[in-house]
């Protein structure tokens, strides 16, 4: 019921005026602004990637998270350092340590750049200059399983500071793709540095985050999608995952019942259905009860909300499953034409029940109109008398209450041989 | 202002009476630099909007029965022989509950004048409607009142074509105001409310009965227009501070904590505060009234403001306050993701719903439900503050109303009543008078819902203080004493 004007869902949008001691602090704040951005361009030129700079990426993009060359500098600095080093050749997650005894913030930038260098590390000298025989190979071993691990401990809060960086800036900018797309960056590392088991649970949490984002604006596309790319991660093999359908499915659920105009949740649950009834094994018969009831639902909801389009076009998506579904069957494949016929006179009757209380809603006459014709065309015949008669008048309607369309209508009624 | 007898200084306003109206009064003089006495001549703050603890409310009850006069009567208090009631000071039973909208103007207010940090506001929750039982076989229920799309869409107690008309009434509420809506209306506007969804959009007893249980109406039978206002600003107070609620409640005994923080304003802008101090006699000259109080003193002042306390000309109600040891949980349940836990929840008992053995009740009986998050009681229980208009079974009416909720709440586990304080409240004066230099505000009001019309009582006193020179836009806008950081507060 809140005003959705605009692309931020109803949140107002405030506009400030400025007094001369705002004007004169904003002025200080873009010089400190402009100096900390030339800090930082100065060291990345030089591909000066240190702790320092790291730090400066903090502050620049506390004021600025838009600014994707700044991210893109944060990248290289972790990877420069930060974070562990993969040995050359061998997969990441078995790396060899590096020369400098442990990647913390604390080193200077001539420690990085001699690790950097093609310096033989001590560890591999050892390896032959020790010993023979398999003592000092375990020995090694052993060694090289001790830094692993302290190097994926290391990664592992790295990144997790990394992830905790980046909320505060979501919550701000919660539509900022550059913020979202880092995040990614950082989960991906998470997959290929730690160990599947904690790799899992921050990929968990980060299901947790995207629910918390949609909370706060249901209708964030951007927390949809990215919604998306976090369950088909957990689902994967690379995170031992196994399906979340029906969760997923759940979820939407809840959104609509928590705002109906949520056209992303109702898309999402479209998008769901074929390996929601797939994963089942869903026979005729369940899909068919799985049918009338979103059959149902969707009737309710358009029941208290005929003029909402997302509504609309979820009904659509439902009645095409009848008229359609030789060609692409999502929902229920194994229906008669006689059912398909009496579902769909079934919807055009209740349709026209609703327009004794809502007589100007524009969208149930557009409804009524194409599922008449796609009647018709389920029955392989042109429109009966009556129905002719309906579909003038109903044209009569939409030109009355939306003229701005005419156009429209008028192509709609030459097409079918409707004119007056 | 200097230390020294009260009697030296010639004050601006003397308001008698920390009624939430004068302690209103308070907060907006708290940076005029006015001299200000604020007396009371009950020895705590509040006046008839007070709270108290179970020490207080005894005290006031045995005032009342020496008192003939006055807008409070027939008071009295019954404790059952249940055990579980906890010390006296582990509750603050408010003698007004009023429920506070989220686009009031009160709320502008306290935000515009910074009070609003001192208080912290619990979210009032569903509102329910009583339905006895139809048959002997039948349970009581408590039927939640759908108050958005999502509401209507998810219920399951109405028809599809009855919900198509309660989304029509909706949309039309949304927008009354316009013209067109206007139209439609305004012939019905003094005409009761109930009248005009009879006629307007045919509503069946069941629908009728949610609209006007979003009024709190006392009898019934409010107009169209103040109707239509109400239920126009429950639906836009929906979200409006978050998710899920509509209406506010102030923590620690709702318009006294309002009226106790108003006050504190007023005494950290200057003003000297005297409890347990009345005004025994007056002198009026032209420019100056001579006040002798109760204490003793004598004072001079320019203006007094105090509390109309005669009777009015319309009906009083009857209450009754019962402290319950359950939670009562399922009254308190969050609907909404997101949303706080809220601390009040409303039952209605349409006319004609309560049929246990007695009469029928004629008027509806409202149910206030406090969980013990609203600090009026101890852990584990929850107050049921219940109003009806008074008649003359309407503490019987009351009792059985209460015995009936708490077995509809939960009937496998009843819960015990340990404590009923009942009253009942006469209706104050609604107007403002100004004789000479005094000034009386109007009475307390007897709404459910705190009225936004009473505030202009307060800001028409704060101008005869301050004067023409101070700009209207000034009123109640205050900034910080000190620099805060908003996240506090959150």
């Amino acid at each position: 019921m809140a005003d959705q004007g605009g692309s931020n869902h109803g949140i107002a949008r405030t506009s400030r005026t400025r007094t001369e001691e705002q004007r004169q602090k904003d002025l200080e704040r873009i010089k400190d602004y402009r100096a900390l951005e030339d800090q930082v361009r100065h060291h990345a030129a030089k591909n000066d990637y240190s702790p320092d700079v790291f730090a400066l990426t903090s502050k620049l993009l506390r004021l600025n998270p838009e600014y994707y060359t700044v991210w893109n500098v944060r990248r290289r600095c972790l990877i420069s350092g930060l974070l562990s080093k993969p040995s050359p050749g061998s997969s990441p997650s078995k790396a060899l340590p590096t020369s400098s005894p442990t990647a913390t913030t604390t080193t200077s930038s001539a420690d990085f750049s001699s690790s950097l260098s093609t310096e033989t590390p001590p560890a591999l000298e050892s390896q032959t200059t020790g010993k023979s025989g398999t003592t000092a190979e375990d020995e090694d071993e052993e060694q090289k399983q001790q830094t692993r691990q302290q190097d994926q401990q290391n990664d592992q809060q790295i990144l997790e500071k990394e992830l905790h960086f980046t909320i505060p800036l979501l919550l701000e900018s919660p539509k900022c793709y550059w913020i979202w797309s880092y995040r990614l960056w950082i989960l991906k590392q998470v997959i290929e540095r730690l160990p599947v088991p904690v790799a899992r649970n921050i990929w968990e949490e980060e299901l947790g985050l995207t629910s918390k984002m949609l909370l706060r604006d249901q209708r964030n596309f951007h927390a949809w999608g990215y919604r998306r790319h976090v369950v088909e991660q957990l689902e994967s093999p690379e995170l031992e995952g196994k399906s979340l359908v029906e969760s997923e499915f759940e979820f939407t659920t809840k959104k609509i019942s928590q705002n109906l105009s949520n056209f992303s949740a109702w898309h999402s649950r479209s998008k769901l259905i074929p390996r929601l009834l797939d994963e089942r094994n869903a026979n005729d018969e369940a899909r068919k009860a799985f049918f009338e009831e979103e059959l149902n639902k969707i009737g309710e909801a358009i029941n208290v909300g005929p003029d909402d389009q997302s509504l609309w076009y979820y009904h659509q998506f439902l009645m095409l499953n009848l008229v359609n579904s030789a060609e692409n069957p999502i929902i229920a494949p194994a229906f008669t034409q006689e059912e398909r016929v009496a579902y769909l006179r079934r919807e055009i009757e209740s349709i026209q029940e609703l327009l004794e209380d809502y007589d100007d809603a524009k969208l149930i006459y557009e409804a009524l109109f194409d599922y008449t014709l796609y009647l018709c065309q389920l029955q392989e015949r042109k429109p009966n008398e009556q129905e002719e008669k309906d579909l003038k008048g109903w044209l009569g309607n939409l030109k009355k209450l939306d003229p701005m369309r005419s156009g429209r209508w008028a192509d709609l009624e030459r097409d079918f041989g409707l004119k007056e | 202002m200097a230390m020294g007898s009260i009697g030296d200084t010639l004050w601006d306003v003397v308001i008698c009476g920390t009624g939430l109206q004068q302690s209103l009064l308070a907060l907006s003089l708290s940076r005029s630099g006015k001299n200000i006495l604020h007396i009371d001549p009950n020895d705590y703050y509040g006046g008839a909007e007070a709270a108290f603890s179970l020490q207080e409310a005894e005290s006031w009850v045995d005032r009342l029965a020496t008192e003939d006069k006055g807008l409070f009567r027939s008071a009295s208090i019954t404790k059952p022989d249940v055990v579980g009631l906890s010390f006296p000071r582990a509750y603050s039973l408010a003698l007004a509950p009023q429920l506070i909208h989220a686009r009031s103007e009160l709320l502008s207010q306290l935000v515009s004048s910074r009070a609003y940090r001192q208080v912290e506001f619990l979210a009032v929750g569903s509102f329910y409607i009583f339905k006895a039982p139809i048959g002997p076989e039948q349970q009581p229920s408590l039927v939640r009142i759908p108050s958005t799309r999502e509401d209507v869409f998810s219920t399951t107690a109405i028809s599809a074509k009855a919900k198509r008309g309660l989304m029509k009434f909706l949309r039309f509420v949304l927008d009354y105001d316009s013209p067109e809506q206007r139209d439609a209306w305004k012939p019905f506007a003094d005409k009761p409310l109930m009248d005009f969804l009879q006629e307007h959009f045919k509503m069946d007893t069941e629908l009728k009965t949610y609209i006007i249980t979003l009024t709190l109406s006392l009898d019934g039978r409010i107009n169209t227009k103040d109707g239509l206002f109400i239920v126009h600003r429950h639906l836009t107070s929906m979200g409006h501070f978050g998710p899920g609620f509509a209406a506010l409640y102030p923590k620690w005994g709702g318009t006294s904590e309002i009226a106790q923080v108003a006050c504190r304003a007023g005494a950290v802008g200057g003003a000297i505060y005297m409890l347990g101090a009345g005004i025994k006699s007056m002198d009026t000259a032209t420019d100056e009234i001579e006040l002798e109080l109760t204490s003793g003193d004598k004072v001079k002042t320019k203006l007094l403001v105090r509390g109309d306390e005669s009777v009015g000309d319309e009906p009083s109600i009857s209450r009754l306050v019962a402290v319950v040891d359950s939670p009562l949980k399922t009254l308190f349940e969050s609907t909404v993701d997101g949303a706080p836990t809220p601390c009040v929840a409303v039952v209605a008992l349409p006319p004609g719903s309560l049929t246990t053995s007695g009469e029928a009740n004629t008027d509806p009986v409202y149910v206030f439900a406090h969980s013990s998050g609203t600090g009026e009681c101890a852990n584990g229980q929850s107050v049921l503050y219940l109003s009806t208009m008074a008649t003359s079974n309407s503490k019987d009416i009351l009792s059985r109303s209460l015995e009936s909720l708490l077995f509809a709440v939960d009937r496998d586990r009843v819960p015990q009543c340990l404590y009923q304080l009942h009253y009942e409240q006469a209706a104050g004066v609604k107007q403002s008078r100004l004789d000479g230099l005094i000034l009386d505000l109007p009475g307390p009001s007897l709404s459910l819902l705190l009225d936004d019309a009473s505030l202009n009582h307060v800001r028409e006193a704060w101008k005869k203080v301050v004067g023409d020179a101070v700009d209207d836009a000034e009123y109640m806008v205050f900034t910080d004493r000190e620099p805060v950081d908003d996240d506090d507060y959150e």
